[in-house]
């Protein structure tokens, strides 16, 4: 699928800012499911650019403005076309998950961070739900993601970065990445190394945004990763019970939100920002196939080796 | 006048002088109590004036303390110090090249299994905000300190290296000029080697690695957390002796990824700074949002190339305690060569074997925190209580890789003044390596002391002391003070 993505964010304070030092991470990655055709990025007051790409392999374009300044618009334009990933296979046994060389390399992807640590009860639930020698490790990434999506229910707005895991299991409500993070931390308390993923999601059926036609007004989203041995990262989206594909466009990963954050930075002076951000996504491609409806269980969509016909036919 | 079981710096195993020490030791010999009261009393009026002090946390009192030198000085005759300097050069050339492989090269280190992956990426020093950020001569480390102890064979071992901002190098040199001032007889009598060419040597050293690009007068600057922080006196010290601007966090301002500093005549491009800030405290844009000590997209312009940040931002990970457990492997593989000076036998906790093995013998090793340095959080094995012991070993299986153990170095003695006569009191070792274009130990270093009786704990935060430290030898002439 070819996608055009615009990302803006608009900072408008009551006083104006001295100075703002900021980091921007909206460009889509180049992976082997989504390739990178374009991307610019335009600050206004203008500002010169330093881009870079972080320990995560994230592309990071990092400016200052250094005169006052009373607004602060960025914005992101990228061109970039997807494809649906590779089918997992269900033959990884969950105890290949404890193989010593998988555990040295996915180290910093099992312990808990600011965002997604976890209590014993958490730990308890992520057991109870798959047991310890129930699933294949492919089957325990997606076990978790439908308990996830069961378990919360998405209320836009209702929390701010930074919602302990205690707390989004407590209101059971959350936004996209409270989704993640929680998927995350359920996934490595059971020893399953996970990660959080930014990006954005064309799709009618995300709750977070409309659709007219082919251009969706969304927010940037965000869904996790684990880790397969033998066979690499399985995407999965608990938000909107989907696995990861073509309508998934991905920033970057890490261990949780905050090495991936779309924009952050410091700005001095008295007064305060009110924030204006969002994101349009076009569909650029000849054919028109609708965006893929939400499914009953990730489990049932995923669970058979899907060919891509099979695919289409369930998304008609 | 020696302790059992331990190594005698100043006397051999008949009591008798040993050959460096006997013009010293003469010349104690022939003062009385008051004699040498008399000399403290002169050292603390001039540590006062000066304002040379330390302040002690976590104890009762937050408290300031004139500097403790002890008079009695730590003596290094020449060849001994020639194999430490080696050794010394050695170990740390090996560590910046560690560094650079894991910051800014492949990570072989990692690829060729000398160490395990997950050793970095679970180390609280790896900063992977420094990911890919080049240091000009790849002089990640351009002022470490590294701590040796000596056992009972006599044998210096590495305790401890200090790659971040390791500190003591200004009382280096108070001890030197106070003593010059209350010894001078003994000074003309020895060619001591000189320090205070230390000023010169590290600007030379913080020059060499200025962005190529800024020319041939690189401006470099000290940056301090302010007045308030412990090594306060040190920063102010060392800017002073390179002739160079002492800045604070909000002297600084970063525009279009070009720091300068806010002078009385105007911003002034600043091309390297000498910080003893802290990583995370150094630049809130990537860091503790919170932080007011740093400068907001310092990071960037280090990235950039326009600047550079001395230490580099991560070290933290070339002196993580459970690293340093591979650094004789290290300095095998980067340099081809055999460790000059031992490391401490070390555990590594997180490996189940080990641990069950320290587990068994808690009370006999040393358990110490892997990221911690100044010797806080160490639990010392023969002397703690059993609810000390019981606490280390919950906190080790707990969080195994936090923790290491060590067995217990005996430390070397010296005699210091105990009030009212000599006695033996425990001592160790900082000596300071700079690296800019090429490494340069600093003839000695800090000999901390232990002053309380059997006490084996020197960090000045715990109640240590220090001496002068004296190299013998000709003095370089390249040394000379001008």
């Amino acid at each position: 699928m070819r996608l055009d993505i615009c990302y803006r964010t608009k900072f408008v304070f009551d006083a104006p800012a001295r100075e703002s030092q900021n980091e921007l991470r909206a460009c889509p990655a180049s992976d082997g499911r989504q390739r990178l055709l374009g991307y610019r990025v335009l600050v206004e007051p203008s500002a010169r650019m330093l881009s870079f790409t972080d320990y995560w392999g994230t592309r990071v374009d990092q400016f200052g403005v250094t005169d006052s300044h009373a607004e602060l618009e960025v914005t992101a334009e990228a061109s970039v076309e997807t494809q649906d990933p590779p089918s997992f296979s269900r033959e990884a046994p969950r105890r290949s998950l404890a193989d010593p060389d998988f555990l040295d390399r996915h180290q910093e992807y099992l312990n808990p961070t600011r965002h997604t640590s976890w209590d014993e009860a958490m730990a308890a639930e992520a057991r109870d739900l798959t047991g310890p020698d129930a699933h294949d490790a492919v089957g325990t990434a997606m076990h978790i993601a439908d308990h996830v999506a069961d378990r919360l229910s998405y209320q836009p707005g209702t929390t701010e970065i930074g919602q302990p895991i205690t707390a989004i299991l407590a209101n059971g409500t959350g936004v996209c990445q409270d989704y993640a993070h929680l998927a995350v931390a359920m996934c490595r308390s059971v020893g399953m190394p996970a990660r959080y993923v930014s990006g954005y999601l064309f799709s009618s059926s995300d709750r977070t945004g409309s659709i007219e036609g082919d251009l969706v007004r969304v927010q940037t989203h965000a869904w996790f990763e684990a880790a397969v041995p033998g066979q690499g990262w399985l995407a999965l989206d608990p938000t909107n019970r989907l696995a990861v594909g073509r309508q998934h466009v991905k920033i970057g990963h890490g261990r949780d939100y905050g090495d991936v954050p779309p924009l952050r930075g410091v700005y001095s002076g008295p007064g305060v920002p009110r924030l204006e951000a969002a994101v349009e996504i076009r569909r650029m491609d000849p054919t028109r196939q609708p965006p893929a409806p939400m499914r009953p269980s990730l489990l049932a969509a995923v669970r058979a080796p899907r060919t891509r016909d099979q695919q289409q036919q369930q998304q008609q | 006048m020696s302790v059992p079981g331990f190594f005698d710096e100043a006397a051999d195993s008949s009591g008798r002088a040993r050959e460096h020490y006997r013009t010293v030791q003469e010349w104690f010999d022939r003062l009385t109590p008051a004699q040498v009261s008399g000399l403290e009393e002169q050292r603390n009026e001039s540590f006062r004036r000066q304002g040379i002090t330390f302040t002690v946390y976590g104890g009762e009192e937050g408290t300031e303390r004139t500097w403790p030198m002890d008079l009695f000085p730590r003596i290094i005759d020449a060849s001994e110090w020639a194999v430490l300097e080696r050794g010394l050069t050695q170990r740390i050339t090996a560590l910046n090249r560690f560094l650079d492989d894991i910051y800014a090269g492949e990570q072989a280190a990692v690829h060729e299994g000398i160490v395990p992956r997950r050793l970095i990426t679970s180390s609280s020093g790896f900063e992977r905000e420094a990911m890919n950020v080049s240091v000009p001569l790849g002089a990640r480390c351009l002022v470490a300190g590294i701590d040796l102890v000596r056992g009972a064979d006599g044998v210096y071992r590495v305790l401890e290296d200090n790659l971040r901002n390791p500190s003591g190098i200004s009382y280096v040199i108070e001890n030197r000029a106070a003593m010059t001032k209350l010894l001078p007889a003994v000074f003309s009598d020895m060619a001591v080697r000189s320090v205070d060419h230390y000023g010169r040597s590290l600007l030379r050293a913080l020059r060499s690695v200025a962005p190529p690009a800024c020319g041939d007068d690189p401006t470099v600057a000290v940056l301090t957390p302010g007045i308030f922080n412990s090594a306060y006196f040190e920063h102010a010290f060392l800017a002073r002796s390179m002739g160079v601007e002492l800045v604070e966090g909000r002297d600084l301002v970063v525009d279009d990824h070009v720091v300068a500093m806010r002078t009385t005549q105007g911003l002034e491009r600043v091309d390297v700074i000498y910080r003893r800030i802290d990583d995370h405290f150094l630049d809130p844009v990537v860091f503790n949002p919170h932080s007011t000590l740093g400068v907001p997209g310092l990071m960037a312009a280090t990235r950039a190339g326009t600047v550079t940040i001395a230490n580099s931002v991560g070290n933290g990970v070339g002196d993580d305690k459970a690293v340093y457990a591979y650094v004789p492997e290290l300095i095998r593989f980067y340099l081809g060569e055999e460790p000059i000076i031992p490391n401490a036998d070390t555990y590594l906790l997180w490996e189940p074997d080990q641990r069950a093995e320290v587990l068994e013998r808690l009370d006999e090793l040393v358990v110490k925190p892997v990221a911690e340095s100044g010797g806080y959080g160490i639990v010392i094995g023969p002397t703690a209580t059993d609810a000390e012991l019981a606490e280390a070993r919950e906190k080790i299986v707990a969080d195994p890789r936090n923790w290491i153990a060590q067995e217990v170095v005996g430390l070397s003695t010296l005699p210091a003044w105990a009030g009212d006569h000599f006695a033996s009191r425990h001592i160790d070792l900082r000596p300071f390596v700079l690296c800019g274009e090429q490494a340069e130990v600093i003839p000695g270093g800090l000999t901390r002391v232990a002053l309380r009786e059997g006490s084996l704990i020197v960090n000045s935060s715990q109640g240590g002391g220090s001496k002068d430290t004296w190299v013998l030898g000709n003095p370089d002439p390249a040394a000379a003070p001008s």
